[in-house]
C-alpha cells in the first residue's frame, strides 16, 4: 500500500533545534525514520555526528528516550534494552541502534555482528556519510574508492566494503538500503523492519555536504544522483527474498561524481571504469575490465 | 544490600526546540510563494523540522531554520525563494 505524506505522523520526534550543521543529511535521515517508527521507540547512538546533534545531558532535540553509548556498543546496549523490556512484559516498543558508517562497519562492527547473529528483536541503522565526520572526515571502510578525505589527500586506494551484503549473510529478518532522497521508500522500509520479530538492518545513504565538498542545499540532490546513476541501489532482502525497490534512470555516473569536491581529481579513465562496472552490474552491456 | 542508583542528569525531552542552535548562523531564509501546491515534499527534506505540515497546511517556523536552502533546491514548483538576511534596505536579521 502506498504511503502519502499527508497521512504521516505530524509528531516531530527528532530534529527541531538540533545541534548539527545546516543541511545535514544525517538529520534528514533521522526525521524521516522517526515518521515511521513513532513515539514508542528507544534509540541508542554511539559517538558520531548524530549523537552530537542529538544534544547533551542538559538539552536534547529527541522527544523519545535517546541513549548516547560508547563507540563500540550501540547494538549491544539495544540488546540489553530489549531484554529489560521483555522482562517487564513490554511489547509495543521499537528498539533501535543508530550509528554512522564507522560506528556500524568499522569500530562498532563486533557488537553489530553479535546482535545480528543472536537475531535480537531490534533494528540497526547505518546512516552512511562515507567518512568519519564527527572527528573531521577521515577515511573508513565505507569511504568509496578514490574519494579524498582529511587524512587521504590523494584519495582512497581500495573499494568500499559492502555492508549490506555482509548483513545479508547473517540471514537476519530484514536488510534494506535507503536514500534520504526517497523518503517514502525509506519510511516503508522502516515500517516493515518494525514488524519483524528479529533483527533488521537498514543502510541509509545520507550525504554530508562538508565531507563531500558539495553545496549544503544539494544534500538531497546528491543522495538522488547516487541512486539514479545506479551507483547506490535501492533494494531490500525480506526474509531472504531480494527485491529492487526503485529502478534507476541511469544518468551518467560522472554527473554524480565529478561535481563533488572529494572526487574533483578523478581522471576520465577512472570515471569510465566506474561507469562500466555499473553497466555490467545492471546487465546493460559492456565488459568489466 | 540494596543500593540506591545514582540520579543521572537527563535533558528534558525536546528542550533544544526552545533554544534552537543554528538560527544565528543563518545567512539566508526561505519564503514560501503563492504557487506552493502543498505537495508536502519539503517537510520530509528539511533537516531541522522548520517546515512541517499542520492541518493540511505548510507551516514555516523561522526560529528553527538554519537557512540551508534544501527546501528551495528540492521544491519542484519553485515555490520557495531564499532571501539574504543582510542585504538591501530590508536586510535585518529576523
Ligand atoms: C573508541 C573510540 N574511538 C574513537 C572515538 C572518536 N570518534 C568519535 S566520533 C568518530 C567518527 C564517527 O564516524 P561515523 O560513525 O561515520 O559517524 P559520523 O560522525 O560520520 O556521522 C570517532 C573516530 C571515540 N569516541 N571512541
Ligand atoms: S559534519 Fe556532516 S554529518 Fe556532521 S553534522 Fe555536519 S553535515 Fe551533518
Ligand atoms: S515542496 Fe514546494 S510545492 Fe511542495 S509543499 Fe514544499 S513549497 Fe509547496
Ligand atoms: S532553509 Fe533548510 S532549515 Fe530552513 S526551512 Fe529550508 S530546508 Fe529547512
Ligand atoms: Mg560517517
Amino acid at each position: 500500500m502506498a504511503i502519502s505524506i499527508a497521512d504521516l505522523s505530524k509528531e516531530e520526534l527528532f530534529g527541531q533545534g538540533h545541534a548539527g550543521c545546516g543541511g545535514c543529511g544525517a538529520a534528514v535521515a533521522g526525521r524521516q525514520a522517526m515518521k515511521a517508527l513513532g513515539s514508542r521507540t528507544i534509540i541508542t547512538i554511539p559517538a558520531s555526528c548524530m549523537a552530537t546533534l542529538g544534544g547533551s545531558n542538559l538539552k536534547t532535540t529527541w522527544q523519545i528516550p535517546f541513549y548516547h553509548t560508547l563507540f563500540e556498543m550501540a547494538p549491544a546496549v539495544s540488546s540489553g534494552i530489549r531484554a529489560a523490556l521483555e522482562a517487564q512484559g513490554i511489547e509495543d516498543v521499537n528498539v533501535v541502534s543508530w550509528a554512522g558508517d564507522a560506528g556500524t562497519a568499522d569500530i562498532g562492527f563486533q557488537s553489530l555482528t553479535g546482535a545480528a547473529e543472536r537475531n535480537e528483536h531490534m533494528i540497526h541503522v547505518c546512516y552512511d556519510n562515507e567518512m568519519y565526520m564527527n572527528t573531521g572526515g577521515q577515511t573508513g571502510s565505507q569511504t568509496p574508492m578514490y574519494a579524498i578525505t582529511s587524512n587521504m589527500s590523494k584519495g582512497k586506494a581500495v573499494k568500499k566494503k559492502n555492508m549490506l551484503a555482509i548483513m545479508q549473510a547473517h540471514e537476519i529478518d530484514y536488510v534494506a538500503s535507503a536514500s534520504i532522497a526517497y523518503p517514502l521508500d525509506l519510511i516503508a522500509k522502516f515500517k516493515k523492519a518494525a514488524e519483524k520479530p528479529g533483527f533488521s538492518y537498514i543502510h541509509i545513504l545520507a550525504p554530508c555536504h562538508r565531507g563531500w565538498q558539495i553545496p549544503a542545499e544539494k544534500t538531497i540532490e546528491y543522495a538522488r544522483l547516487a541512486v539514479e546513476s545506479g551507483l547506490f541501489e535501492l533494494y531490500e532482502v525480506d526474509e531472504g527474498v531480494r527485491n529492487r525497490t526503485f529502478e534507476p534512470t541511469f544518468i551518467p555516473v560522472a554527473d554524480y561524481l565529478t561535481t563533488q569536491g572529494r572526487f574533483k581529481h578523478l581522471t576520465s579513465e577512472q570515471v569510465v571504469k566506474l561507469q562500466k562496472s555499473i553497466n555490467v552490474y545492471y546487465g546493460r552491456g559492456g565488459d568489466e575490465e | 544490600m540494596v543500593k540506591n542508583l545514582p540520579v543521572v542528569p537527563t535533558a528534558k525531552a525536546g528542550s533544544l526546540v526552545e533554544t534552537p542552535t543554528g538560527i544565528t548562523w543563518r545567512i539566508q531564509y526561505p519564503e514560501i510563494l503563492a504557487n506552493c501546491n502543498i505537495c508536502l515534499e519539503c517537510t520530509l527534506f528539511c533537516p531541522d523540522g522548520a517546515i512541517v505540515q499542520q492541518e493540511g497546511k505548510l507551516v514555516l517556523t523561522l526560529k528553527l531554520c538554519k537557512g540551508c536552502g534544501i527546501c528551495a533546491n528540492e521544491c519542484e514548483e519553485n515555490a520557495i525563494q531564499m532571501i539574504p538576511e543582510y542585504s538591501g534596505v530590508k536586510g535585518v536579521f529576523r
